[in-house]
């Protein structure tokens, strides 16, 4: 069973419970006169009776502000039909170790690659240099530490975050 | 004694003075070459600092990492070495051989013999030393000019700013969240008060109490506030997972309207998706919620509460209406399920029928009847104006998240009294014992558009009262509230922080905060030039400066919590482009279910169906 057509879309009104008394009668005066049965061509009966109707309904603000309610509970119940949108995936924020260094390709590449390979670079050429220098083991020792200590510091930025963080 | 006695006198004074100083300069210019790997090391950190507005604490936090290098190296030493005394000896011993290495052009070899212990030496003192001119230049102890310390400050804070803007692009270094559960926010850009650290974080209990949020449009407000949501979301799932705590429940509310919050919550969507948040509920577009699901009591006042009841000869109305609507919601059939039911009942012959029996409330309703016409069309009216997003069938429980769009630029009375209904669900939420607790932060972006009815002080006492974290934003001072009372209220307890951006008007907050103590110098003048006599003196000065507060760009911001500051670039939100992983399978029960209790909603119930209950209870 569909709904009965709404007393503003009968005389082509825009719906509201602003609409003043004047307006109203204005639109009814249209219709009325363009489709009285009274008119030579026969107007339109069924189209003049359903304004008429509407009229009936519109004429008071009362009337109105009934009318524009029913209009509003009419959609109210098309809209309880709306949900919620369907969820994303339920997620686990919190990984394993051995997880967390199976993502490290992944965050490499979501990364900042290029200047990893930049940072990795420099502290290879660093690393050759010192090997290089011909100084004793101690010290050697201590500035590959040093250097190690600056790549894991400094490249961790270049990472992107692990998931869920 | 004569003038030439005098004279000679003066000039051996003079002489002394030369000597002395020229002797100083030639021991400290012994120390440095003899020391030379030192005093690079020195001369580059202290450059360094210098070029990119580090405070001292970077300097030392770098020698402090530069120790596991010294570490190595002496335990190296100490093998080699077969006795105390050459171990204590063996740097001594490195650094002749570092001369030796130099003076044959071998400059690689004796910095690899000086480095482990130089590097960290160079940086602390460089700290040291950089700490010190900051001293002297802050007290005007040292600076060419009267407008020094003025000149270094201000070159001071562009550096700090521009290298806190380089800093955020490393998308390592601003995660949402830190291991430890800290949301991230930002690189520092100074700190007064509070403790330097590269990355700015807030603890996730922060969230939990109450924030403000005070910026203009433009100022990045957005920004911070959806990382904040996003980090405390992430922060507190995990807390969730990993030790029992509630689930997280974020409800935002976007006050102003319009499709710039539509972006916004699609945005903020998007973010809550990347950190575990599985289902994300848009008001009124894409889902609604349910007033009615209020308890009957709380329903009543609050369906009363939202039409505006004037005082005197008003207030005899008001009483009315008040009586009707409990008569209405509190009928023996139970709550009305919805804005249709509930206009159904504001009926005479409704409410006879489903008081029949009950004289006192038959009494009521008869005497409430010639105004029944008048509250039922007020109603009709109002749930006609506040649209179908408050008429269900969803509740709060149902998401992870809830952005609620009201359009309080556009419909400033309908937002008001729909921002009503949703803080009466929200602590409806966080009361309710007989479903999941859950921990809720109530945002509330732009609140001053819809606090006509619900004051932000008063929503930020009842958040407070009822452990529900609450962080407010305001475009400016005078949005916090209608006077300074209520604007003092509010940002003096925001005891999880104040986010101060650029704003016109800062001074209140700036008081807030408090001042310190600084030494300041007064010089004396000589002709044009500065004199070499003065005096210095304690005063105060601002802890949250109101010209930087004033003048911060975009994406800046004071973080204003113990009467200290720390000034922010804010970090753009972007959650781990990552995968999480899928949930492991579920224990059998985690959620005890809900018992059906005194707010169970009955099936709606018409007039027609109750003829038929009454008929039948009243059958002899």
């Amino acid at each position: 069973m569909t709904d009965p057509p709404d007393p503003f879309t009968a005389l082509g009104l825009t719906p509201g419970p602003d609409l003043t008394d004047e307006q109203v009668r204005a639109a009814w005066r249209a219709i009325a006169t363009a489709t009285h049965p009274d008119r030579a061509d026969g107007g339109n009966p069924s189209r003049y009776a359903t304004a008429s109707a509407a009229f009936q309904v519109l004429r008071t603000p009362w009337g109105r502000s009934e009318a524009y309610a029913d209009l509003t509970a009419r959609n109210l119940i098309n809209f309880r039909h709306r949900v919620l949108p369907p969820p994303a995936p339920a997620a686990r924020v919190t990984i394993s170790p051995w997880r967390a260094l199976l993502l490290v390709p992944a965050r490499i590449r979501h990364g900042r690659p290029g200047r990893l390979a930049l940072r990795i670079l420099a502290a290879a050429v660093l690393t050759l240099l010192v090997l290089r220098s011909g100084a004793p083991t101690p010290p050697v020792a201590g500035l590959l530490a040093g250097i190690a200590t600056w790549l894991i510091l400094t490249s961790r930025g270049d990472l992107a975050p692990p998931p869920g963080r | 004694m004569t003038f030439w006695a005098y004279l000679r006198f003066r000039m051996l004074m003079w002489g002394l003075r030369t000597a002395g100083r020229f002797l100083r300069v030639v021991i400290l210019a012994a120390v440095l070459i003899a020391a030379a790997p030192v005093t690079l090391v020195t001369a580059v950190g202290f450059a360094g600092a210098w070029l990119r507005g580090w405070p001292p604490a970077r300097l030392w936090r770098a020698a402090a990492w530069a120790l596991p290098m010294t570490g190595v190296y002496l335990a190296g030493r100490a093998l080699h070495a077969g006795t105390w005394r050459a171990f204590v000896l063996a740097p001594v011993r490195d650094w002749e051989a570092a001369w030796h290495q130099a003076n044959a052009g071998h400059l690689l070899t004796a910095f690899a013999l000086c480095a482990p212990v130089a590097v960290p030496a160079g940086l602390a003192v460089a700290g040291g030393l950089w700490a010190w001119r900051i001293y002297a230049i802050e007290t005007g102890l040292s600076g060419r000019t009267a407008t020094a310390p003025v000149v270094f400050d201000a070159r001071q804070w562009y550096r700090q700013a521009r290298t806190a803007r380089a800093r955020i692009t490393a998308p390592g270094t601003f995660p949402l969240t830190s291991r430890d559960g800290r949301i991230i926010m930002g690189s520092t850009i100074r700190a007064v008060g509070h403790r330097w650290h590269p990355v700015t974080s807030v603890p996730y209990a922060a969230m939990g109490r109450h924030q403000v949020v005070i910026g203009s449009s433009g100022s990045g407000k957005t920004n911070l506030m959806m990382r904040s949501w996003a980090g405390w979301y992430s922060a507190a799932l995990r807390a969730h997972h990993q030790h029992g705590k509630p689930r997280p429940l974020l409800i935002v509310l976007d006050c102003k309207g319009g499709p710039d919050s539509r972006v916004k919550a699609e945005r903020t969507r998007r973010l809550l998706h990347g950190v575990g948040a599985s289902r994300v509920a848009i008001w009124p577009d894409e889902a609604n919620v349910s007033l009615w699901s209020l308890p009957p009591a709380d329903l009543a006042v609050t369906l009363f509460q939202l039409i505006e009841s004037g005082t005197g000869p008003a207030a005899y109305y008001a009483d009315v209406t008040q009586a009707v609507i409990t008569l209405a919601v509190t009928a023996p059939p139970g709550p009305p399920t919805g804005a249709a039911a509930f206009l159904d009942r504001l009926d005479p012959g409704w409410l006879e029928a489903a008081y029949a029996g009950d004289r006192s409330r038959l009494a009521a309703v008869s005497a409430a009847r010639r105004h029944l016409a008048d509250v039922s069309l007020r109603y009709r009216t109002l749930l006609s104006r506040l649209g179908p997003g408050l008429d269900g069938p969803g509740v709060l429980a149902d998401a992870d998240a809830w952005y609620f769009v009201l359009e309080g630029t556009r419909e400033q009375t309908v937002a008001e009294a729909q921002a009503m209904a949703l803080t009466e669900l929200v602590a409806h939420a966080a009361t309710a014992r007989d479903t999941e607790p859950r921990a809720i932060l109530l945002a509330c972006d732009d609140y001053s558009a819809v606090s006509g009815r619900v004051p932000l002080w008063q929503l930020y006492e009842r958040g407070r009262s009822l452990g529900v974290g609450v962080q407010v934003s305001a475009q400016s001072w005078q949005g916090l509230g209608r006077d300074d009372d209520e604007r003092y209220r509010i940002a003096a307890t925001a005891d999880g922080g104040i986010w101060l951006l650029r704003t016109p008007y800062p001074q209140p907050v700036c008081e807030l905060a408090g001042t310190r103590r600084i030494i300041e110098t007064a010089t004396k003048m000589v002709g044009n030039m500065w004199g070499d006599e003065g005096s210095s003196r304690v005063q105060h000065a601002w802890n949250v400066d109101p010209d930087i507060a004033r003048s911060l760009q975009a994406g800046q911001a004071g973080y204003i919590h113990g009467g200290s500051c720390t000034w922010v670039q804010i970090a753009r939100p972007r959650p781990s482009p990552l995968p999480i992983a899928p949930p492991p399978p579920p224990p059998s029960m985690i959620i005890p279910p809900a018992r059906p209790g005194a707010h169970a909603q009955p099936a709606p119930a018409g007039p027609a169906a109750l003829d038929d209950a009454f008929t039948q209870e009243t059958r002899p």
